[in-house]
């Protein structure tokens, strides 16, 4: 195994290692020359980037500084008209927010979400990856792009057909089930089973773009290696777990961070499947704000964002701590 | 919030108080009067879904009438509706005549953006039902356009199978016919009723409503959902699920139409467009086999829901006397007849139903007599998010067997912690 680690350590071979190490010495001595003419390139590059700068104050930055005020006042849709004459009430939306039933049972839902659907994506992802990479050569581009044509289908349309297959009595998956004797579940219509029927369609659309990064990665790890670690005996699964998944793991870092933050603000799936039904059990974070902003509710709906946002802070955090290379 | 509506109200008085008129008895005004003559110059019209798309052939009919005036309809999506208009509101961009869905009256003219109807605009024409969806706080802003009213569908031919010459006529006999369907006629379920989820309050109101449940109390100001007659109505809602008459494990996708066509499910209470989309799914002689009925009565009668859209004139408009001619205009008994023959959408206007059209038909006589006693929910602006748990209560009742009275209360308590936002 020893042939295997040393590479990502920095081997002579590897181009990362020395051109890192002499990185900073490189941009020190080739910087100071530059200085003088460093100015108007400053200027014009200030000018090209201004528009940009303009719209993103305007349009992104401003509305994220008032939504984070609005979420500190009980503003409601008829304050609209008259936007000065809001209240400031402290925490008490993020207080009403965190101790209204329906918003901790969205949380659940959402983390219900995440820890099955996340990981489900990516081994789906991973294992059709790896498929295309190694195995089925011969029809890779067909099955590539059969593999990511859900995530470009438009959600609705793929709404009205998993609502066909997930259909109690005579959806397809109830009937192949049926097949091998097993009675399928009333998918969207119980409670205990809309959420996996939900997670089983985001899966099913989302592990696409997933495969498509860890194909890349794939690419990436030398043949060399492999061959290395056959010669010293390693089994297909020992060559996968000590060459490719730890070359992978900057991608694997951020196929995992991508997907955890879009399936954090799960949305579309409950929104056009079961709008949040049965009794509340597929109802989101996201859904819930966007349906209080919908009642005009918008200081509350305010803080709900600003909490979504804590959320997906956090869970990037523990990510990038967990993921992160070992330098 | 006091301070709030005195302000509203004194705005809206300097502002359209010119005609002096009258106040109503329950301290709403009427907007001022509108000229005589023939409107002139352009108005603006917003309208949403397939109104959107079919208003324009019947403004053309007012621009030949009216020479001088130009009528410019958009269509906007259902979906992006609500958006639109809050924002236009918010940035004083209205326009002049709008389509507004009855149940954002309240939420509107909370806004301070409608203006009150003019005097010259014959309140009693309408059903009343619909005409109190106008009214808040007593004050009507802009007309009821078009109604929808739901009534009981049943297999008569099933009907007869289980022994049941015509259709029940109160709520013990809707049970026993219900549950004659599944034992004599071969029916898997006796009658289709939602199980909780979006919009299902519309289906269990018409039997609280019956019963002669408010949905107000002290004087129209405030929610009132934990009365005997909805705890009583949503007992008798659950009892059908309860003794297996009903389906709580309805389905994600509505199949309504098939199941009826089939005899699967051989009732069920719907609006006037279900007529159609069972017989299209039904095929040819489907016609006969089905019938429409009263909701069975209650102790004060058979009422049920009444829906649809409204017309309001935004209080902002540079034109206000055209855009009321041409909300009058709409109102009209003829026009409404030759809406009904465009859209299909029932004229709001009780004297419009003596159209040929709409006389000769027998199914459609039946919503046309429901009309006279539907009732609609209360205008108040946090109605929208009310009902959400109104819903998702009425799921546990049905769903996992929860006490009527415990979930009618918790719906009451989740009402008064909102407000009604007036």
């Amino acid at each position: 195994m020893a042939t295997v680690t040393a590479p990502s350590g920095g081997a002579p071979g590897q181009p990362g290692g020395p051109g890192e190490a002499g990185g900073t010495g490189d941009t020190e001595t080739s910087r100071r020359p530059r200085r003088t003419g460093g100015l108007r390139e400053g200027r014009a590059a200030w000018v090209l980037a201004l528009p940009f700068c303009v719209l993103f104050l305007f349009f992104t930055a401003w509305p994220v500084v008032q939504s984070l005020f609005m979420s500190f006042t009980d503003t409601r849709s008829r304050d609209l008209r008259t936007p000065f004459d809001v209240n400031v009430i402290g925490l008490d939306n993020y207080a009403k927010a965190l101790s209204d039933p329906v918003f901790r049972k969205a949380a659940l839902n959402t983390a219900y979400f995440v820890l099955i659907g996340m990981p489900l994506t990516l081994v789906v992802a991973l294992a059709a990856a790896i498929a295309l990479d190694k195995g089925i050569t011969r029809f890779r581009s067909v099955f590539r792009l059969g593999f990511y044509m859900p995530v470009i289908t438009s959600i609705v349309a793929v709404a009205v057909v998993w609502r066909f297959l997930l259909q109690d009595e005579f959806g397809l998956i109830n009937t192949v089930l049926g097949w091998v004797g097993i009675d399928g579940p009333n998918w969207l219509g119980d409670p205990d089973w809309s959420m996996p029927g939900l997670i089983l369609m985001a899966a099913w659309r989302n592990f696409g773009t997933a495969m498509i990064i860890f194909l890349a990665g794939l690419q990436g790890v030398p043949a060399q290696l492999h061959e290395a670690a056959a010669i010293d005996g390693a089994g297909a699964w020992q060559r996968f777990r000590h060459v490719t998944l730890p070359l992978l793991r900057p991608t694997l870092l951020f196929v995992s961070v991508t997907t955890a933050i879009g399936y954090l603000q799960f949305f579309e799936e409950p929104f056009v499947m079961t709008s949040g039904g049965p009794l509340n059990s597929t109802i989101s974070l996201s859904m819930y704000t966007y349906k209080q902003f919908g009642f005009g509710n918008y200081g509350l709906a305010s803080s709900m964002s600003y909490l979504i946002f804590v959320v997906i802070a956090i869970v990037t955090a523990i990510q990038f701590r967990l993921l992160r290379e070992r330098s | 919030m006091t301070v709030a509506t005195l302000t509203a109200t004194a705005l809206t008085l300097t502002a359209c108080g010119r005609g002096g008129d009258a106040e109503s008895a329950s301290g709403g005004q009427t907007g001022a009067a509108v000229s005589s003559g023939k409107a002139t110059g352009t108005i603006t019209v917003w309208a949403m879904g397939a109104e959107g798309e079919k208003l324009p052939t019947l403004a053309k009919e007012f621009e030949s009438a009216n020479p001088g005036v130009k009528v410019k309809v958009t269509a906007i999506p259902w979906d992006a509706a609500h958006n639109k208009f809050t924002a236009a509101i918010a940035a004083n961009k209205t326009p002049d005549v709008a389509m507004v869905g009855s149940t954002w009256m309240g939420e509107f003219a909370g806004l301070d953006a409608l203006d009150p109807t003019p005097p010259a605009i014959d309140r009693s024409a309408f059903f009343e039902g619909a005409q109190k969806t106008t009214e808040v706080n007593g004050t009507s802003y802009g007309i009821p356009w078009y109604v929808e009213t739901r009534v009981l569908f049943y297999r008569s031919d099933l009907a007869k199978k289980a022994g049941f010459d015509s259709a029940p006529t109160d709520q013990a006999g809707l049970k026993e016919m219900a549950k004659a369907m599944q034992t004599k006629a071969g029916a898997k379920w006796g009658i289709g009723l939602q199980a909780g989820g979006t919009g299902s309050w519309q289906t269990l109101m018409p039997f609280a409503w019956s019963d002669g449940a408010d949905l107000t109390k002290d004087d129209g100001k405030a929610y009132n959902f934990d009365s005997p007659q909805i705890v009583d109505a949503a007992k008798y809602y659950q009892s059908f699920f309860t003794d297996g008459i009903s389906d709580k494990a309805a389905p994600a996708t509505p199949t309504t139409e098939p199941d009826f066509a089939s005899g699967k499910v051989p009732m069920f209470i719907s609006g006037p467009w279900m007529m159609s989309a069972v017989e299209k799914v039904g095929g040819a002689g489907f016609k006969d086999k089905y019938n429409v009925a009263p909701i069975p009565a209650g102790s004060a009668g058979s009422s049920s829901f009444v829906g649809g859209s409204n017309l309001a004139v935004f209080k902002n408009t540079q034109n206000r006397d055209a855009s009321w001619k041409f909300v009058q205009w709409l109102a009209d008994p003829d026009v409404q007849a030759t809406w009904y023959g465009l859209s299909t959408d029932l004229p709001s206007v009780k004297s419009a139903w003596d159209a040929p059209d709409l006389k000769g038909d027998e199914k459609l006589a039946v919503f046309g007599k429901q009309l006279e006693t539907a009732k609609a929910p209360p205008s108040f602006p946090t109605w929208e998010q009310v009902v959400t748990s109104f819903d998702t209560e009425l799921e546990k009742v049905t769903k996992q067997g929860a006490d009527p009275s415990t979930s009618m209360a918790t719906v009451q308590q989740n009402a008064e912690s909102i407000g009604t936002g007036q």
